[in-house]
C-alpha cells in the first residue's frame, strides 16, 4: 500500500500506547504512587519478617513498656498494653489489603457483569439494573455497613460482605456508562451482523474498551476501602481486638489524646500512607490512559 | 420549552419516589430477616414469655407479612416510625428532635463545600501544571486521602493545643442549652431572635465539624471542576471567543465557570449518601448529639424501628437533595430545559 | 504592499520528547480585496497555518522561523497584547464547526456581546448597550437571519445547523474586519446548505471589499470562492497561482492527482456504469417506517422516517440513494440489512421476506455493511485478524483454515499480510476501511450496504477505495446498496439512482437519465449545489432560482 495519502499516518497515532506509558512514566507522582503501592503490599506480604516485634501483632501484653514515647527500641512508640505501635502499624497494612482484595474481588465482577449488561443489552435489562443501582446509592454506605455488620457477627469476613454489598453500585455505573455508549459504536453492530453471540460481544468486543476505566476506579477505590474499613474499625465494627487495624488503632489511641499522640499519629500516618499510594497511583493511570472516572 | 423541563422533573421526581419505595421494602426485608426477637429486645431479658408473646401481639409481628410491610409503609408515609425498642418512645419524635443539629451542619459542609471546593477548582484549571496547582492538588488529595474521622480528630487536637478556648464538643456553649427557637436550626433561630451571641457560638462549634466533614467533599469537587474546565479548555467554543479577542479571564470565569459547574453538581448529588455516613461519625467524635449520632445508637444497639427511620429519613434526604440538584442544572443548562422527553 | 504576507514560515509540535515539523517554508501572500484559497488533504497543515496566523496555536507548538507580515508589520516580533488587538477586527475567522462553536449554557446574544463589548474596548469605540444590540441585529440581519431578536436570545441549541453557521459569519464581520479567515465553512452542513453559506459569504467579500482566506479540501468550494490558490502537502506550499492556472495546467503531480480524483458531475471524464438485466436481488413493496415519540404527559407523536418506498435491486447492480440528513436513507439501510423492522409493506432479499427470518435478522451471508466512518467500526481493542476472525468463526471454519482465509481477504482489499496483527489506530482511514471491507466480505454475502463508505476519506483515498469496490464488485458478483449524499461520486459509480426527500423517493433513474433530465425539482436544487470544479460543469448543472433553493433547504431555514 504504498499510495500517497494513506501512508502520511502521523507519529503520534502509532505509537498511542508507547505515548500512554510515556504519559505515565513522566508522571513523578504517578511512579511515586507505584512505588507505595508496592511498599505497602511488600510490608503486608513480609510483615512477620520486616515488623521488629512481630509478636505484638496478637494478644501480647507487657506493662512494662505500655504508653512509652517513641525511642530506639520503639521507634513510633507503645500502646496501652506495650505492644510496639510500628509493629501493629505493619501488620495493619496486612488488615487493610486483605479487605481491599475482599471487597474489590467481589464488587468489582458484580458491578461490572452488571454495568455491561445494563449498557448492552438496554430495555428492561437496563431499566431493572440502574434502578436498582440508583436505590443502592440512596443508602449511606456507612449505615447499611453498620447495619450489616451489627446484625452478623463481627469479623473481616463480613466485613468485607457489608462493604462490598453497596460497593459494586460505584461500578455498575460507571462500566454501565462506558458499555452503553461503546454498544452504540459501529463495530458492535458490525460483529452482530457477522453471526457474533452476546457473550462474545460482551466479553471480546465491549468489555475490553472498559479496561481502562474499570482498572483506574479500582485502583482509586481501594484507597476508599481502606478509608472506610478504618471507619467502620474505628466506630467499632468490622475487625475484633486483637488483630491489628489501623482504624481500631486510633479508636484506642484517642482515648489517651493528647498526651500519648503517638498512639494515635503513627496509625493515622498509616492509613493516610496507604490511601495517598493508591490514590496517587490511581490518578497516575487517569492521566495514563486518559479517561474520567 | 418550559412544559420540557416540567416533564423531566416530574419524571426524576416519580424515580425518587420509586427509589424510596424499594428502598423501604429493602430495609423492611433486612429488619425481617434479622436473628432475634424484636418483641423480646423491647421488654428486655426480665420480662416472661406471656409478656413478650403479648408484645408480639400488640406489635403485629405474627401478622402475614405483607401485612406487616402495608402498615408499616402507611406508617412510614405519615411520619409514624414506631416506638423505639430501647427508650419505648416515638422514634419520630425522636428523629425530628435531633434533625435540625444534623440538617445545620450538612448544610453548613455544603455549603463549604461548593463556596471552596468550585473556585479553587477553577483556580487550578486557570493556573494548571503551575505552582498554584500543584499547592491545591496536593491539598485536594490530602482531603480525598484523610477518613473524615482522622481529621475530626486532628483539628480537636488543634485546637487543644492552639486554641484554647476554642469548644470541643457539641453544638453551642453551655449557656445557651436552654435557648429554644421555632426552627431548631441555632444559626437561624438566632440571626431571626436578633440573638448574635448564639449565632456566633453556633458558628465557632460548627467550624470544625463542618470542616472534617467538608474536606473530602472539597477535594473532590475541586478536582471534579478543575478536570471540568480543563476538559471543556479543549472545546471549539473557547476557540471561537479567543479568535475574537475576548479576554481568557472572561472565557474562564464566566463562559467555562457555568458550563463546568455542571459535572461537580451532579457528583454532589451522588455522593449525597456518603455525606450523611461521614456525618454520622463526624458528629460522634465531636459529641453533636444529631441525628446521625443517635442514628449510631440505635445501630449499635440493634434497634430495628429506629434503624428503619434512619435508614428511611437518609434516603428521604438524598432524595430531595438530588431533586434540587436537578432543579439546579436545568437552571444553568438550557439543553435539559429544551430536551424533549423521549 | 500585501494585506498578509508570510514568508518562510516554519512551526513544529513537540509532545513528549518528540517534535514533529509541521510547517516548511510556508510562503503566503494576500493582496487587499484578494480572494485566496488554501488547499490540502488531512494533515497537510493548512489549519495550522491559519492558527499561526490568528495567534491560537496551541501551546505545544512553536514558531521556529520565518516572518509574517500584517500590513508590512511582522506580526511575529509583535507582542501577543497586540496582535490580540488585531483579532476580529483586523481580521476574523469563521470557525468550521457550527454545532460547536458556542458555548451551550450562554445565549447567541451573550456571545456576540461580549465579543463586541471587548472589540469596542482595544478600539477605544464608546458604545451603549443599547446601541452594541442594534449594531448586532444589523450584522444578524446581514447574513440574512430574519429575526434577529429571537436569534439573540436563543441558545445555540435551539438554532439549526445553517443559522448556527450564519451566526458565525456574523460575528467574524462584527467588526468590518480587513480580512476574513474561513477554515472549512459549512462542511459539516448538508449539501444545499453548504451551498447557501458559500453564496453569502462570497456575496458579502464582494460587498464589503474583504481579503478573503478560504481553507479547504474541496476544491469545487475553490472554484466558487477564490482567485488565487496555493495547495499544500505535508506542510510545504507544493504549487501556487491563479484559479485557471491551477485547475487547468497543474505543474505538480500531486496537484494533478487532486484534481483527478474528483469525480465528475459532467463532461467527457463521467463514467457510466453498466445495468444489469438480472432478478432483482433485494424487492421493497410499499415499505414506511414509522417511529413514535412517546411524551410523559402530552400525546405521542408519530415521526415518518419512511414513506411508502418500493424500490428493486437487480443482481450484480449498484443502486445509489442519496439524500440528506433525515430524508430517511438510512433507515431504508437499516430496514434492508434487517437490523429495523419496516412499519408496512415488505422487504425480501434474494426471494426471502425479512418478516419470516428469525427475529427480523437477515441471514449474514445474504447482506453485510460497510460503515461512514471507519473510526467507529472497528474495535480499537482488536487486531485486524481478531476482527476478520469473527465472521469466520462464527460461520464455523476450521482454525486453520481461518487463518489462510485472513490472508487472502486481506490480499482482496490489497493490505499486505503483516496487516493481520495490527490495531486500528495503527492505520490510517482508508486502510480501516479497507479492513471494514475485507469484514464485511468475510460473510461471503450477496449485498453490501455502502453507507458513505467515503465520506470521512481525503478525495485521493477515496478514489482508491471506490476502484477497489467496483473491483469486488465485477470479480464477485456482489450488490451494492450505496447510501450518500455526494452526487458527483454517485454519477460515476451507481447503476441506478434514487433521491430521497422526508421520506420519500422522489426521483429515480439511471445516473444519465437522472443528471440531464430531472422529473422533480428537489432533484434541480440537489444537484445545482453541488460544488463542480470546470466552467463545463458549471454550465451543464441545471439553473435553479433562488426562490427553488429556498423551498428544499433542510436545516437552515430561519
Amino acid at each position: 500500500m504504498a499510495s500517497l495519502g494513506e501512508t502520511a499516518i502521523s507519529p503520534e497515532i502509532l505509537t498511542a500506547r508507547r505515548m500512554a506509558w510515556l504519559r505515565f512514566r513522566s508522571n513523578p507522582v504517578a511512579l511515586l504512587g507505584a512505588f507505595m503501592v508496592l511498599s505497602v503490599v511488600f510490608c503486608a506480604l513480609f510483615a512477620p519478617f520486616i515488623a521488629p516485634y512481630p509478636e505484638d501483632a496478637g494478644n501480647m501484653i507487657d506493662f512494662a513498656t505500655r504508653h512509652s514515647a517513641p525511642s530506639a527500641e520503639h521507634w513510633a512508640g507503645t500502646d496501652k498494653v506495650g505492644r510496639d505501635i510500628l509493629s501493629r502499624v505493619i501488620f495493619g497494612f496486612q488488615v487493610s489489603l486483605l479487605l481491599v482484595v475482599g471487597v474489590l474481588g467481589l464488587a468489582v465482577p458484580v458491578g461490572a457483569a452488571l454495568g455491561l449488561a445494563a449498557g448492552y443489552f438496554g430495555g428492561w435489562t437496563e431499566f431493572l439494573i440502574t434502578g436498582f443501582t440508583n436505590v443502592m446509592l440512596a443508602i449511606p454506605p456507612l449505615v447499611m455497613a453498620l447495619a450489616v455488620g451489627s446484625v452478623l457477627s463481627q469479623t473481616l469476613v463480613n466485613a468485607m460482605f457489608a462493604i462490598a454489598l453497596l460497593w459494586w453500585t460505584w461500578h455498575a455505573r460507571l462500566v454501565y456508562r462506558v458499555a452503553k455508549s461503546v454498544a452504540a459504536e459501529d463495530f458492535v453492530e458490525a460483529a452482530r451482523l457477522a453471526g457474533a453471540s452476546h457473550m462474545h460481544i460482551l466479553l471480546r468486543e465491549i468489555l475490553p474498551n472498559c479496561v481502562a476505566v474499570i482498572s483506574v476506579k479500582t485502583t482509586l477505590d481501594a484507597a476508599f476501602v481502606i478509608l472506610f474499613g478504618a471507619t467502620l474499625s474505628f466506630l467499632g465494627l468490622g475487625v475484633r481486638p486483637p488483630t491489628p487495624d489501623l482504624g481500631s488503632m486510633v479508636a484506642d489511641g484517642r482515648q489517651f489524646l493528647p498526651e500519648m499522640w503517638w498512639g494515635v499519629l503513627f496509625p493515622a500516618l498509616g492509613i493516610f500512607y496507604a490511601t495517598l499510594a493508591f490514590n496517587l497511583l490511581g490518578d497516575g493511570l487517569r492521566d495514563m490512559f486518559d479517561v474520567e472516572v | 420549552m418550559a412544559s420540557g423541563f416540567v416533564e423531566f422533573l416530574i419524571r426524576r421526581a416519580l424515580g425518587f419516589i420509586a427509589v424510596l419505595l424499594v428502598l423501604s421494602m429493602m430495609i423492611f426485608a433486612l429488619a425481617r430477616v434479622v436473628p432475634g426477637d424484636p418483641a423480646r429486645m423491647a421488654m428486655g431479658p426480665a420480662a416472661s414469655a406471656e409478656q413478650v408473646q403479648a408484645m408480639r401481639e400488640q406489635m403485629g409481628l405474627d401478622d402475614p407479612i405483607v401485612e406487616q410491610y402495608v402498615r408499616f409503609l402507611r406508617g412510614a408515609v405519615q411520619g409514624d416510625f414506631g416506638i423505639s425498642l430501647i427508650s419505648g418512645r416515638p422514634v419520630t419524635d425522636e428523629i425530628l428532635r435531633l434533625l435540625p443539629a444534623t440538617l445545620e451542619l450538612v448544610i453548613v459542609t455544603l455549603l463549604l463545600m461548593i463556596v471552596l471546593g468550585v473556585p479553587l477548582g477553577v483556580l487550578a484549571a486557570r493556573y494548571r501544571n503551575g505552582w498554584a496547582d500543584t499547592l491545591l492538588r496536593i491539598v485536594s488529595m490530602i482531603g480525598v486521602t484523610m477518613p473524615a474521622f482522622l481529621v475530626a480528630i486532628l483539628l480537636q487536637l488543634f485546637a487543644a493545643y492552639y486554641l484554647s478556648d476554642w469548644p470541643l464538643l457539641g453544638r453551642i456553649h453551655q449557656d445557651f442549652r436552654s435557648f429554644e427557637g421555632p426552627t431548631g436550626f441555632y444559626i437561624v433561630d438566632g440571626l431571626l431572635m436578633g440573638r448574635l451571641d448564639i449565632v456566633g457560638s453556633a458558628l465557632q462549634h460548627l467550624a470544625f465539624p463542618a470542616l472534617a466533614l467538608a474536606l473530602a467533599g472539597i477535594g473532590q469537587i475541586m478536582r471534579l471542576t478543575r478536570s471540568a474546565m480543563i476538559e471543556n479548555l479543549r472545546r471549539d467554543h473557547v476557540q471561537t471567543l479567543r479568535s475574537f479577542g475576548v479576554p481568557d479571564r472572561i472565557v474562564t470565569f464566566r463562559y467555562l465557570f457555568k458550563l463546568s459547574s455542571i459535572a461537580p453538581l451532579t457528583i454532589m448529588g451522588l455522593e449525597f449518601a456518603s455525606l450523611i455516613g461521614n456525618a454520622f461519625v463526624v458528629e460522634m467524635v465531636f459529641s453533636w448529639g444529631g441525628f446521625a449520632s443517635h442514628g449510631l445508637e440505635s445501630i449499635m444497639q440493634n434497634d430495628l424501628n429506629a434503624i428503619m427511620a434512619v435508614v428511611m429519613v437518609s434516603g428521604l434526604f438524598f432524595v430531595v437533595a438530588n431533586l434540587v440538584i436537578d432543579i439546579l442544572i436545568g437552571v444553568i443548562d438550557p439543553r435539559i430545559r429544551l430536551k424533549e422527553g423521549h | 504592499m500585501a494585506l498578509l504576507d508570510i514568508c518562510d514560515l516554519n512551526v513544529a509540535f513537540t509532545s513528549y520528547g518528540q517534535r514533529t515539523h509541521v510547517l516548511r517554508d510556508v510562503s503566503l501572500k494576500i493582496g487587499e480585496g484578494q480572494r485566496v484559497a488554501l488547499i490540502g488533504e488531512t494533515g497537510s497543515g493548512k489549519s495550522v497555518t491559519s492558527k499561526a496566523v490568528l495567534n491560537t496555536l496551541p501551546r505545544n507548538a512553536a514558531v521556529e522561523g520565518g516572518e509574517m507580515f500584517w500590513r508590512g508589520r511582522d506580526l511575529l516580533q509583535t507582542p501577543d497584547r497586540q496582535r490580540e488587538a488585531l483579532k476580529g477586527i483586523e481580521m476574523s475567522v469563521v470557525m468550521q464547526d457550527p454545532l460547536s462553536s458556542f458555548n451551550p449554557v450562554f445565549t447567541i446574544g451573550r456571545h456576540l456581546g461580549d465579543v463586541l463589548f471587548w472589540a469596542d474596548r482595544r478600539s477605544g469605540k464608546r458604545r451603549g448597550r443599547a446601541e452594541r444590540r442594534a449594531h448586532i441585529y444589523d450584522v444578524l440581519r446581514k447574513v440574512q437571519l430574519a429575526d434577529p431578536e429571537r436569534v439573540f436570545a436563543s441558545y445555540p441549541a435551539e438554532l439549526s445547523g445553517g443559522m448556527r453557521q450564519r451566526v458565525l459569519i456574523a460575528l467574524a464581520l462584527m467588526n468590518r474586519p480587513a480580512m476574513l479567515i474561513a477554515d472549512e465553512p459549512g462542511t459539516a452542513l448538508d449539501v444545499t446548505t453548504q451551498d447557501e453559506i458559500l453564496r453569502l459569504l462570497n456575496d458579502l467579500v464582494a460587498q464589503e471589499g474583504l481579503s478573503l482566506l478560504m481553507i479547504t479540501h474541496n476544491l469545487g468550494v475553490v472554484r466558487m470562492t477564490a482567485d488565487y490558490v496555493y495547495v499544500m502537502c505535508k506542510g510545504e506550499i507544493v504549487e501556487h497561482g491563479p484559479l485557471r492556472r491551477i485547475f487547468e495546467d497543474p505543474q505538480t503531480d500531486y496537484c494533478r492527482e487532486l484534481i483527478e480524483a474528483i469525480p465528475p458531475l459532467y463532461g467527457a471524464r463521467v463514467r457510466n456504469q453498466p445495468v444489469s438485466t438480472e432478478a432483482p436481488l433485494v424487492k421493497l413493496e410499499g415499505v414506511s417506517k414509522t417511529f413514535t415519540r412517546r411524551h410523559f404527559l402530552r400525546p405521542s407523536e408519530q415521526v415518518h422516517a419512511v414513506r411508502n418506498v418500493s424500490l428493486e435491486i437487480p443482481r450484480g447492480e449498484i443502486l445509489g440513494l442519496a439524500g440528506e440528513s433525515g430524508s430517511g436513507k438510512t433507515t431504508v439501510a437499516r430496514m434492508v440489512m434487517g437490523m429495523m423492522g419496516a412499519s408496512e409493506g415488505r422487504i425480501s432479499v434474494d426471494g426471502v421476506a425479512l418478516a419470516d427470518q428469525r427475529d427480523g435478522r437477515i441471514d449474514r451471508r445474504l447482506a453485510q455493511i460497510v460503515y461512514q466512518n471507519p473510526g467507529t467500526s472497528l474495535n480499537p481493542k482488536r487486531t485486524v485478524a481478531q476482527t476478520l476472525e469473527v465472521p469466520l468463526r462464527f460461520a464455523s471454519n476450521e482454525p486453520k483454515a481461518r487463518g489462510r482465509r485472513i490472508e487472502e481477504l486481506l490480499e482482496r482489499v490489497d493490505l499486505p499480510p503483516h496487516f493481520a496483527a495490527r490495531f486500528p489506530h495503527e492505520l490510517s482511514g482508508g486502510q480501516k476501511q479497507r479492513v471494514a471491507i475485507a469484514r464485511a466480505l468475510a460473510a461471503e454475502p450477496r449485498l453490501i450496504v455502502l453507507d458513505e463508505p467515503t465520506s470521512a476519506l481525503d478525495m485521493s483515498v477515496q478514489k482508491r477505495v471506490i476502484a477497489l469496490l467496483e473491483e469486488l464488485r465485477s470479480e464477485l458478483g456482489l450488490t451494492y446498496l450505496f447510501i450518500s449524499h455526494d452526487l458527483s461520486l454517485m454519477r460515476n459509480f451507481c447503476s441506478h439512482i434514487a433521491i430521497m426527500l422526508r421520506g420519500e423517493i422522489v426521483e429515480r433513474g439511471t445516473p444519465a437519465e437522472v443528471f440531464e433530465d430531472q422529473q422533480h425539482p428537489y432533484t434541480r436544487a440537489l444537484i445545482s449545489a453541488v460544488p463542480v470544479i470546470t466552467d463545463e460543469e458549471e454550465a451543464r448543472k441545471p439553473k435553479v432560482t433562488q426562490q427553488e433553493r429556498q423551498k428544499f433547504l433542510v436545516s437552515s431555514a430561519a
